[in-house]
C-alpha cells in the first residue's frame, strides 16, 4: 500500500522533470520564426537624402540665410543664399561639427552650391 | 599685401580657438567678438590698414590660443543655457 503510493508519487514527480527536459525544444522551434534585435549601437547610415535634410536644417537655423527662393541642391552660398565669404567659412565650421569631419581650407573653397557640399560630405568616408 | 585667403584662414582659425572655451561665457564672448570685429573691418581697402588689422588679428589668436588651453585644464558646471550633448 505504502509503496505503491510512493511510486505512484515519484512518477509524478518524474514525469514534469521529462516534460521540462523536452521544453528547450519547443523554445528553439518558437525562436524560428522573425526574431526582432533592437541594436543600440549603430548610427542610421548617412545617405543622400538624410545628409540634405541636415544640411538645408542648419543653413535654416543661420539667421543670415535668405530662404526667400527656399533652399534646393543648386542655391549657391554667396548668390543665391545672400552669405558673404566670412559667412561661408563659418557655415563650412558648422558642417565640420555636425557630421564630424574635417574639412581643409583648399577644399572648403571648391564648395559653392548646396549639391556640391552634400557631394563632398558623402565621400568622407567618417562622416556621420 | 595679404591676400583673402588669409584673413578667411585666420578667421577660421580664430572660431577654431574660441570654439574650444569649456566656460560658456568665454566662448560666447569670444565668438561674438571675433565676429563683430571682421564685420567691422570689412570695407577696409588700404592695404596698410588691413595687414595692421591683420597683424593685430595674429596677437589675439595667440591670445585665444593660451587662454582657450589654460580654459580647458578646469572645469565648469554647465549653465541652464547650454544644451546638454543629445544623442541624434
Amino acid at each position: 500500500m505504502f509503496r505503491n503510493t510512493i511510486k505512484s508519487f515519484t512518477s509524478n514527480i518524474i514525469r514534469p522533470s521529462l516534460i521540462t527536459r523536452q521544453l528547450p525544444l519547443r523554445t528553439v522551434q518558437r525562436c524560428s520564426g522573425p526574431v526582432f534585435v533592437r541594436s543600440y549601437a549603430g548610427f542610421p547610415s548617412l545617405t543622400r537624402d538624410l545628409a540634405k535634410e541636415r544640411i538645408i536644417e542648419l543653413l535654416e537655423g543661420y539667421d543670415k540665410v535668405s530662404t526667400k527662393n527656399g533652399i534646393t541642391e543648386d542655391s549657391s552660398f554667396i548668390n543665391d543664399l545672400g552669405l558673404d565669404s566670412l559667412d561661408v567659412v563659418e557655415v563650412v565650421m558648422e558642417l565640420e561639427h555636425e557630421f564630424n569631419i574635417q574639412i581643409p581650407d583648399n577644399e572648403a573653397d571648391g564648395l559653392k552650391t548646396v549639391g556640391q557640399t552634400i557631394d563632398y560630405i558623402l565621400s568622407q568616408p567618417d562622416a556621420c | 599685401m595679404v591676400q583673402q585667403k588669409q584673413v578667411l584662414k585666420l578667421y577660421k582659425n580664430l572660431l577654431e580657438k574660441a570654439y574650444k572655451f569649456d566656460n560658456y561665457n568665454f566662448r560666447e564672448y569670444a565668438k561674438r567678438r571675433i565676429h563683430d570685429s571682421f564685420k567691422e573691418h570689412k570695407s577696409l581697402t588700404k592695404p596698410e590698414e588691413i595687414a595692421q588689422f591683420y597683424n593685430n588679428g595674429i596677437n589675439n589668436l595667440a591670445l585665444l590660443t593660451r587662454q582657450s588651453t589654460i580654459s580647458q585644464m578646469y572645469t565648469f558646471d554647465k549653465l541652464v543655457v547650454e544644451p546638454l550633448k543629445q544623442h541624434k
